[in-house]
């Protein structure tokens, strides 16, 4: 018989430490920012799963005590629009229970034309977050990027946060 | 108020009354299929179940499979990723029967590293005089596998089953059976109750 209890399975993690280098990078170089933040303009425009407890708001709101969660069978994704042109330089997905994610990017001003940018298998992590970090070389340029989740460990997967470390090139009129 | 997806693999030998139980399934009890039909591959059936009490519910996908062996490679891609599994055998059929740790092998492969719960359903009980799996017998498997297990027959209007939700905290019912499946906010139960 399964049964898992809430408690046993989904225990908060607190991570303190990434959210303080990152604004400590944001002091000293001025320009480089957290591109995914809904406080930076980002925004989820799209996802496959809703979860009014748990939606997914909640990857880009820099608070990793909260998550959006899959619902149920996959594959599952999620867009994120940063309404501007950013390249990204370094992208870190911390999550649950994902196995292979497949990152794509569009550079349109609609979020259309997506092609191939990332594909990942992650590791399988108990009792802590996934953290998966992809450093992009020349090729971090988008306006979108839309993340798959292919295959998960578990029934279900979550996803605490997005961020990309990166700067804006420019706004689009 | 959340929907949630499972994908409930129905499985097990040529006949023995997976598509009818899907059906009932479908129709809540209402129709029940009087001919036979061989399934190709997989026939898909979407039933929505509420979970009493929350406003929250599950879509179930039923994977009405192929019995025949000639249907077996196609349903190795069809069955990635299963939530649940609902094995089901002819109480008239030795064979049937002992097909079932078959079935289930190629079930579990498909989801290795994930639980998979299931149920394993004895069909055909109005069949009393050919009966020739014992419902202990069943039991016994049943329980060694991890699998809850209840005995039916779809063509009785009386002991149709049907698929009931329930949450973790409640008691299964006596008669019913347990398929159930994580979510972050609470353990979802799925009971294949007989009526």
């Amino acid at each position: 018989m399964y049964r898992y209890s809430f408690s046993s399975r989904f225990v908060p993690i607190y991570w303190f430490v990434p959210t303080r280098s990152r604004r400590r990078v944001k002091h000293l170089k001025m320009r480089k920012v957290d591109l995914c933040l809904s406080t930076e303009g980002a925004e989820v425009i799209l996802a496959t799963s809703s979860d009014e407890k748990h939606p997914p708001e909640n990857m880009i709101d820099g608070n990793l005590e909260t998550f959006w969660t899959t619902t149920g069978m996959f594959p599952q994704e999620f867009i994120v629009c940063f309404h501007k042109h950013v390249r990204i330089e370094r992208l870190v997905i911390q999550s649950y229970f994902v196995r292979t994610l497949r990152i794509e990017k569009s550079t349109s001003k609609e979020p259309v034309d997506f092609e191939q940018w990332i594909e990942r298998d992650l590791v399988h992590t108990e009792g802590q977050l996934q953290n998966e970090e992809i450093m992009a070389h020349d090729d971090g340029h988008a306006t979108y990027l839309r993340f798959i989740i292919a295959s998960a460990f578990d029934h279900f997967a979550s996803v605490y946060s997005i961020s990309a470390e990166g700067m804006a090139v420019s706004h689009y009129s | 108020m959340v929907k949630l997806a499972a994908k409930c693999i129905l499985a097990g030998d040529p006949a023995v009354g997976k598509t009818a139980l899907a059906q009932i399934f479908r129709s809540d009890g209402a129709h029940f299929q009087k001919n036979y039909t061989l399934t190709a591959g997989v026939d898909l059936v979407v039933k929505t179940v509420p979970i009493p009490d929350t406003g929250d519910s599950v879509e179930l996908f039923i994977f009405d499979s192929a019995g025949k062996e000639l249907f077996s490679e196609m349903l190795d891609k069809l069955w990635e990723s299963p939530n649940v599994l609902c094995l089901v055998y002819d109480v008239t059929s030795e064979q049937s029967f002992s097909n079932c740790s078959k079935w289930l092998e190629k079930a579990r492969s498909q989801a290795p590293g994930t639980s998979l719960p299931g149920v394993l359903v004895g069909n055909k009980t109005d069949l009393t005089g050919r009966r020739v799996v014992e419902t202990a017998q069943a039991q016994a498997w049943a329980l060694g596998q991890g699998l809850e297990c209840f005995e039916t027959s779809v063509l009785r209007a009386d002991s149709r089953p049907q698929i009931v939700l329930q949450q973790s905290e409640q008691e299964p019912s006596q008669r019913g059976t347990v398929l159930c499946y994580w979510h972050p906010q609470c353990t979802h139960v799925m009971i294949l109750a007989v009526q």
